[in-house]
């Protein structure tokens, strides 16, 4: 009788004991943030022009390069505004796209695959979850950096005149930055070799940018094409950035930003349970 | 009666019961029992594949048992493992290093993954290093380190917290003597501090030289336990007598090895005879009309009572 009585509380107990072996720490990860910021020290320099100058040289080209082109039919596309203004929003949330993935990809491989250093660090009080989410959080604030720097840009060159607008766009950049760094932690997380990245920047991550409505309205796609494109967080992203620059309506706020964030979490639960059942063998 | 509500005091820091691990069809451990007590060298010593790695996995917390029962510091690695991680130090059996970062780099992050504050870390950090020699190489890259070097910073790393155990998968494997020399040198020094120490090998005299107890693994099981020298004296006998056959040893008749010594093992080209005077059994052989190309006559070690044992030399 009294064991019968005294087993389902201990078990109770060490199932919630095992969930909290296996469940992210509310303060841990912030220390595998401090880790990828003391190799971010010593390495920045490499990933200043894909982060910071590179988006700024594409905005470059393309908007005074494309915009002579487009030309007197800009309006048409662009509802009024320079096509400049138009596609700059919009190449902010794909360069936090751009910036996300590839940070969520060799990074994250190497200390996985190469130069197994998570194997040492699951050995120490953080556990796998800790070190994804520590990751994805690095990711995510590594961006919110590069956006803020390209935010900068665009408000001291005018072709973005509301400061508010700005900061609604580095929030947009930061939830793209989630909803891609997540997933692409994930994938990453399964890889032996980094064939695997070739695949996807190639045929996924790049041709997303045109099928996003970066360049022109996604409705200037066939209907299948536009509903794959929301499918993907970087439509919602353009969409939600764009308004925010130009001021217009911001229509679907609530599905938008849900999007980005339901992309954001289950990459995020999907990096850990994959992340562990590679390691925790 | 007999149960009390406070946990009693382990008498052991590591303690095994039916420890199991399987993967798919292969059993990688298979129901081992063993003990590592306070203060103690313990070590585990097998060939390739005995399940030593992971072994010493499921007490660090990143390996699910299968079964059986396993507690550190009393408690069970499944349900805390992070607890307990934060009381050992372990040191992989491949390097771990971040190649990024500079040597002292390597420890300063270490330390904060243990909860330390950066002041402690940069203290403990100067004392790791020059404990293992490193302080005139801190601010260099890790990547240009010899392997002797960088194993010292991987044992350095796992000591950052001061851990009450100290874990460590096949030390000193592909180091050279003087490395390997340097680093039982070390590690004996932790010991005398009051580290516990747990290591794997497959090298016999490094199990001699430096466990206080240890078991013998071989294909996922124990074979046996004990001292170095209580292992010798129970499973081999006081000398060895090993006769070198390059021509092979299958032609040597079975009757006359076993006239030698008290017992005998045949190997591709040699033969190991166990016995108590080496220098007699030598005569008898040659009585005996073997004609071997060379002979020497040395005291048993570990090798021979994992021979005997097995029936196998822990290189093969
Ligand atoms: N993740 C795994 N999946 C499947 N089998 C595994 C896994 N890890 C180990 N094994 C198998 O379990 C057995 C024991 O391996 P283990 O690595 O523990 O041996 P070991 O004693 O450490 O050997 P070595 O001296 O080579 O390091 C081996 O047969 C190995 O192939
Ligand atoms: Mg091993």
């Amino acid at each position: 009788m009294s064991a019968a009585q005294s087993a389902t509380p201990l078990r109770a107990r060490s199932r919630l004991a095992a969930i909290r072996e296996a469940a992210p720490h509310p303060t841990r990860w912030r220390h595998i943030v401090g880790y990828m910021l003391a190799v971010y020290r010593r390495e920045w320099q490499g990933s200043v022009f894909s982060g910071f100058i590179e988006p700024i040289v594409v905005l470059a080209g393309l908007g005074i390069g494309l915009g002579v082109l487009v030309g007197d039919k800009a309006a048409e596309i662009t509802g009024g505004v320079s096509y400049v203004a138009y596609i700059a929003p919009a190449l902010m949330v794909s360069s936090a796209m751009n910036l996300a993935t590839s940070e969520a990809a060799w990074p994250i491989l190497a200390r996985v695959a190469w130069v197994r250093i998570y194997h040492a660090i699951i050995a120490t009080p953080l556990n796998a979850a800790d070190v994804m989410v520590g990751a994805i959080a690095f990711i995510v604030g590594k961006v919110a950096f590069a956006a803020a720097f390209f935010a900068g840009v665009l408000l001291i060159t005018g072709i973005t005149t509301s400061p508010e607008g700005a900061l609604g766009m580095l929030a947009v950049s930061i939830l793209t930055a989630f909803a891609f760094g997540a997933p692409m932690a994930a994938f990453s997380v399964t890889q032996k070799s980094d064939q695997g990245f070739a695949f996807l920047f190639r045929l996924i991550i790049t041709p997303l940018t045109f099928f996003s409505g970066t360049y022109f309205p996604i409705e200037n796609l066939p209907f299948a094409a536009q509903v794959l494109s929301w499918c993907t967080p970087l439509a919602h992203g353009v969409a939600l950035s764009r308004a925010l620059a130009l001021g217009t309506p911001l229509t679907n706020l609530g599905i938008h930003v849900a999007a980005l964030l339901l992309w954001g979490i289950v990459g995020t639960i999907a990096a850990i349970y994959l992340f562990r059942k590679r390691m925790l063998k | 009666m007999g149960m009390t509500n406070s946990a009693p005091e382990p008498a052991a820091l590591i303690r095994a019961r039916g420890l199991t691990k399987v993967f798919g069809e292969r059993t990688a451990v298979a129901s081992i029992d063993f003990e590592v007590r306070d203060g103690e060298f313990f070590g585990f010593l097998g060939p390739n594949g005995a399940g030593k790695t992971t072994t010493m996995r499921m007490i660090a917390g990143v390996s699910p048992r299968t079964s059986g029962t396993l507690e550190i510091f009393g408690q069970d690695p499944d349900l805390h493992g992070s607890e307990i991680r934060g009381r050992i130090g372990v040191v992989h059996q491949q390097e771990t290093l971040d190649m990024e970062l500079s040597v002292r780099e390597n420890l300063l992050v270490f330390g904060r993954f243990f909860g330390m504050d950066r002041a402690a870390i940069a203290t403990r950090a100067d004392e790791l290093l020059e404990l293992f020699q490193l302080s005139d190489r801190a601010k260099d890259q890790v990547e240009p380190l010899s392997g002797g070097m960088k194993r010292r910073l991987s044992i350095a790393r796992s000591l950052i917290a001061s851990p009450r155990i100290l874990m460590l998968d096949e030390p000193t494997t592909g180091l050279d003597p003087q490395a390997r020399h340097l680093l039982w040198d070390a590690l004996q020094r932790l010991k005398r501090g009051g580290t516990t120490i747990v290591l794997t090998t497959h090298y016999m005299d490094e199990a001699e030289q430096l466990c206080d107890r240890l078991v013998v693994m071989d294909q996922a099981k124990i074979v046996a336990e004990g001292s170095p020298r209580q292992l010798i004296a129970e499973h081999a006998s006081r000398e060895v007598l090993e006769l070198r056959f390059p021509n092979g040893t299958e032609s040597i008749d079975v009757k006359v090895l076993e006239g030698i010594g008290d017992r005998y093992e045949r190997l591709a080209e040699r033969v190991i005879i166990g016995c108590e005077n080496g220098e007699a059994a030598h005569a008898r052989a040659l009585e005996h009309g073997l004609d071997p190309e060379s002979w020497l006559v040395r005291r048993s070690s570990l090798e021979d009572v994992f021979l005997r044992l097995t029936g196998r030399t822990l290189d093969e």
